[in-house]
């Protein structure tokens, strides 16, 4: 018999976290010969972006994607890709990533859920309407924060921790409501940012990882030969997903630049400033997350 | 009992408004959080939770108060019987709609409660205590449709007249 | 398949309607008719999930705001001075004051973004003030209904937002571009008042005599209240003091300071405008509930979605596409809202779109001149529901004095295509400017 799952995910259809999950329910759908289809449902057209992790867990949908450092307000290990200045480049997510999959995959075992891959983002860095040489610059910038990491930053950056939508945050950028932003080139290039601010610095804070997770229920239903379909589909998409995103992220920067943004590296005073703000979040990161969170930055360093 | 439901409604109700000024008062706070260097964290999604909180728990006296607008062209044709009939059987449909509402935002927040899910936001709110004030607004809307069937069983429900002073919501 | 699915749930939903369930039940009705008979997947869960999630909504509170202000207003001296300041300068234009409507959705439509609360604080305003003036309803709440859209098009507009994020079209470029479509829209509205006050000059009320144009500027002195309170609104937007979506707490604080210095401000006036603006956002809230489910049952079925791809897939020309998606828009949107309409459909539409090589920018316009439509076609028509809601009127009474501004919107989207620079000359004028 034939399995339908329905896949929600909140980006839209030319994002190529949205373009990679294409070619994985397409791949799935040769290896089984048609008997396991995904709709998927993008652009947050099921389910809002924050509602697809409890939509997933009570079987309302059957796999999904979120952006895994969403969650940290639920559990700290979700948010160890966003502690910034942890693990900044491609080869550092990496092996942050191998690190903590296996605590991962236990917590996610726990809600009754089982990671498939995951995908980075491009590493975020810092919007701003003025030029930033220290990081006493940022004193007094309206910074724009999403979530209690970001708000922390900000606050040990000496910038001042502002509340905008997403939504508004283009026109609140264009008045002057909030005159920095941290994300991603990839975001920046979405929003046009170039139409309300002028810099660009490249900080590579973080890289942030989309997660897409199945209902452990759901994935026990297959049969075993279409488990291996899956896990074999997951694996193909992740090595995709990072090379996809590495790409993407050297084109990403090009596009602001072509579009008279000044996109830049910190100075180094700036990157020494901004390490010791990371290095403040990671000791509270530990603190939050105890013997295991420990464990896995430890395990992380040694590799 | 008649006195303890339209108490229950009208509580409710001045709980709803409170609701409102609340929302009104987070927005404010977010303006003037920009504009005096503080952050109340998370003052935007408070503000979406009081005003879900503002609308369900009108529900059961807007109801009452004939301002959830219905089509009554059909039962406009209808005289006698057959429009009593027709009456009960739509307040019998809604009830149960209203039922079913109800029965799963309690679900809602019970199983917010029980997953431990928490709002990705700054608040960091567990979003079953939000959620409640859906799951209360909609039980009791749920309670004055049945409050509403019962009177028109007993040929006691008074329809909110339509044509008499348009306009005056109030 | 599709079409026995189609047709059972529009026939559940016009027999729920009809019987007389509240709208926003039939809604739920409906949806979890379409989910639980036709969708492998179960209704309950989802249902209150995705309620929660719109109506908990940041960006709803500025139609509860809006609305309360509407009712704050309502009950202190501004609607009155309105009309009385206008009233001089109107009084040699054929239909007179009933370009109220017009006028005061047109500037109204620069603070909300959404079409529901345009229509309900003017109409709160106008609607009492015209009757009162002898001012026929059929004509009144006809125009507001359509001029009430223009929230949509005129920015700040949420479903351009919507729309931007979705196709990768500049939010700001889109604002611009409906600039001048949304004044084009509203002469049309003014345009068909002169005409049916030159077909019916019997029903428009006879003033006593003209004034000269110094009384006129005098009598102006009237407006400054509603301007003030423009302004600040406006101004808060403009100047960065508040997003578009927070001016609505500076509308509801300014039109207090109105009521307080008109002296309409006390314990009475205050409860009452609160719990009427709660009720009347309360009506509402309930319809987007339904509405909501009934867009995630539509998502799970997939209707529109193989409809849109339908579409696609028959090779139309550039025109004879655009004319299959209007009417595909336009059936649609008899049954969902705008922004559900757009999330539903862009993923299936745009690549089609974009082969026929029609510009993205050109093409958000057309979307949000649909989606104007869709408030004003019946059964699903949210300034329908909020009209239903002020004037006691039924539905179908309001669809029909509308339906004149839905054949305006029509030729709109038309002129709008014969003449492309009606949406692309302010936007390239400000990419080079
Ligand atoms: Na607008
Ligand atoms: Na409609």
């Amino acid at each position: 018999a034939q399995t339908k799952w329905d896949m929600p995910t909140a980006y839209p259809p030319s994002n190529y976290h949205t373009e990679n999950i294409a070619q994985f329910v397409a791949d799935l759908d040769a290896a089984t010969g048609g008997k396991l289809k995904i709709t998927v449902h993008n652009n947050a057209s099921l389910f809002k972006a924050n509602e697809i992790k409890r939509a997933v867990q009570s079987n309302q949908a059957q796999i999904g994607e979120i952006l895994i450092s969403a969650y940290a307000n639920e559990d700290p290990l979700f948010g160890l890709d966003s502690v910034p200045f942890l693990a900044t480049s491609y080869a550092d997510a990496e092996k942050l990533w191998k690190a903590s999959r296996k605590a991962l995959d236990e917590h996610f075992a726990k809600q009754g859920l089982k990671v498939l891959y995951a995908v980075p983002w491009p590493p975020q860095g810092i919007y701003s309407n003025k030029p930033l040489n220290t990081i006493a610059d940022m004193k007094g910038l309206k910074m724009r924060t999403y979530n209690p990491a970001t708000s922390r930053i900000a606050e040990l950056a000496g910038a001042q921790p502002v509340t905008i939508q997403a939504a508004e945050l283009a026109q609140a950028m264009a008045t002057g409501a909030v005159n920095a932003n941290m994300t991603s080139a990839a975001t920046g290039y979405d929003s046009k940012a170039w139409e309300q601010v002028k810099y660009f610095y490249d900080a590579q804070a973080w890289v942030p990882k989309n997660v897409v997770f199945v209902n452990q229920k759901a994935f026990d239903a297959l049969d075993k030969a279409q488990q291996d379909a899956v896990l074999k589909a997951a694996a193909a998409a992740e090595s995709r997903g990072w090379k996809l995103s590495e790409e993407k992220a050297k084109w990403y920067l090009d596009q602001l630049k072509k579009n008279g943004m000044t996109v830049a590296p910190p100075s180094p005073t700036f990157t020494a400033d901004l390490k010791k703000v990371g290095e403040t979040m990671t000791s509270e990161w530990v603190k939050q997350a105890g013997p295991e969170g420990q464990a896995i930055v430890d395990a992380y360093k040694k590799m | 009992m008649r006195r303890a439901l339209d108490a229950l409604y009208a509580a409710a109700a001045y709980l709803a408004a409170l609701l409102l000024i609340g929302t009104l008062m987070m927005i404010l706070l977010g303006i003037f959080g920009r504009l005096l260097d503080f952050q109340v964290r998370g003052s935007d999604a408070y503000a979406g939770y009081l005003m879900a909180g503002s609308g369900f728990l009108a529900l059961a006296h807007t109801l009452k108060r004939g301002e959830h607008i219905r089509v009554s062209v059909v039962s406009r044709l209808l005289e006698g019987h057959a429009h009593k009939l027709l009456e009960l059987i739509a307040i019998g449909i809604a009830v149960l709609l209203a039922i079913v509402l109800a029965w799963f935002s309690v679900r809602l927040a019970w199983l917010s409660f029980t997953l431990h899910d928490i709002s990705t936001g700054n608040d960091a709110t567990p979003l079953w205590l939000p959620e409640t004030g859906m799951a209360l607004g909609t039980v009791i809307f749920a309670l004055a449709m049945i409050d509403e069937f019962q009177l028109e069983v007993r040929g006691r429900r008074v329809e909110p007249k339509h044509d008499a002073e348009p306009l005056h919501i109030e | 398949m599709d079409l026995v699915v189609t047709v059972t749930l529009i026939a559940g939903l016009f027999i729920l309607l009809g019987a007389g369930v509240w709208i926003g039940l039939a809604l739920l009705g409906v949806a979890w008719m379409a989910m639980e008979v036709f969708s492998p997947r179960s209704a309950g869960d989802a249902m209150a999930l995705t309620i929660w999630g719109t109506t908990s909504s940041w960006t709803l509170t500025a139609l509860p705001l809006f609305v309360w202000m509407g009712e704050i207003l309502f009950r202190t001296r501004l609607s009155e001075d309105m009309f009385r300041g206008l009233a001089p300068w109107l009084e040699r234009v054929p239909g007179r004051l009933l370009h109220t409507n017009i006028i005061g959705c047109t500037i109204f439509a620069a603070v909300s973004g959404s079409s529901a609360a345009t229509c309900a604080t003017i109409g709160k305003m106008t609607l009492p003030e015209l009757k009162n003036r002898g001012y026929p309803e059929e004509i009144t709440v006809g125009t507001l209904a359509g001029a009430g859209t223009l929230g949509l098009l005129i920015p700040p507009s949420i479903i351009m937002i919507v729309y931007g994020i979705s196709a990768n079209v500049s939010i700001a470029q889109l604002f611009i571009a409906g600039v001048l479509p949304g004044l084009l829209l509203a002469l049309m509205f003014s345009g068909y008042i002169v005409i049916w006050a030159l077909f019916n000059r019997g029903k428009i009320p006879i003033i006593a005599e003209h004034t000269t144009l110094l009384q006129k500027i005098h009598a102006s002195r009237y407006l400054i209240p509603v301007v003030l309170l423009i302004a600040l609104v406006l101004g808060s937007i403009y100047t960065g003091l508040a997003t578009a979506t927070e001016a609505a707490a500076f509308g509801v604080v300014g039109a207090l300071a109105i009521s307080g210095a008109q002296g309409s401000l006390n314990w009475q006036t205050f409860r009452d405008s609160l719990l009427g603006g709660t009720r009347l956002y309360c009506m509402i809230a309930l319809i987007l509930a339904g509405a909501a489910f009934l867009t995630l049952a539509m998502g799970y079925l997939g209707l529109p979605r193989r409809l849109a791809e339908w579409i696609g897939g028959l090779g139309l020309s550039k025109f004879a596409l655009l004319a299959a998606l209007a009417v595909f828009y336009i059936i649609l949107g008899c049954f969902l809202d705008g922004i559900s309409m757009v999330v539903l459909t862009m993923g299936v539409v745009l690549p089609t779109v974009q082969k026929a090589g029609i510009d993205l920018l050109w093409f958000g316009i057309f979307i949000v001149l649909v989606v104007e439509m869709a408030q004003i076609t019946p059964p699903v028509g949210f300034n329908l529901f909020v009209l239903q809601g002020m004037t006691r009127r039924e539905i179908t009474w309001i669809a029909r004095q509308a339906f004149p501004m839905f054949l305006l919107m029509i030729a709109a989207t038309v002129i709008v295509y014969v003449f492309p620079d009606l949406v692309g000359y302010l936007p390239q004028h400000m990419r080079t400017g």
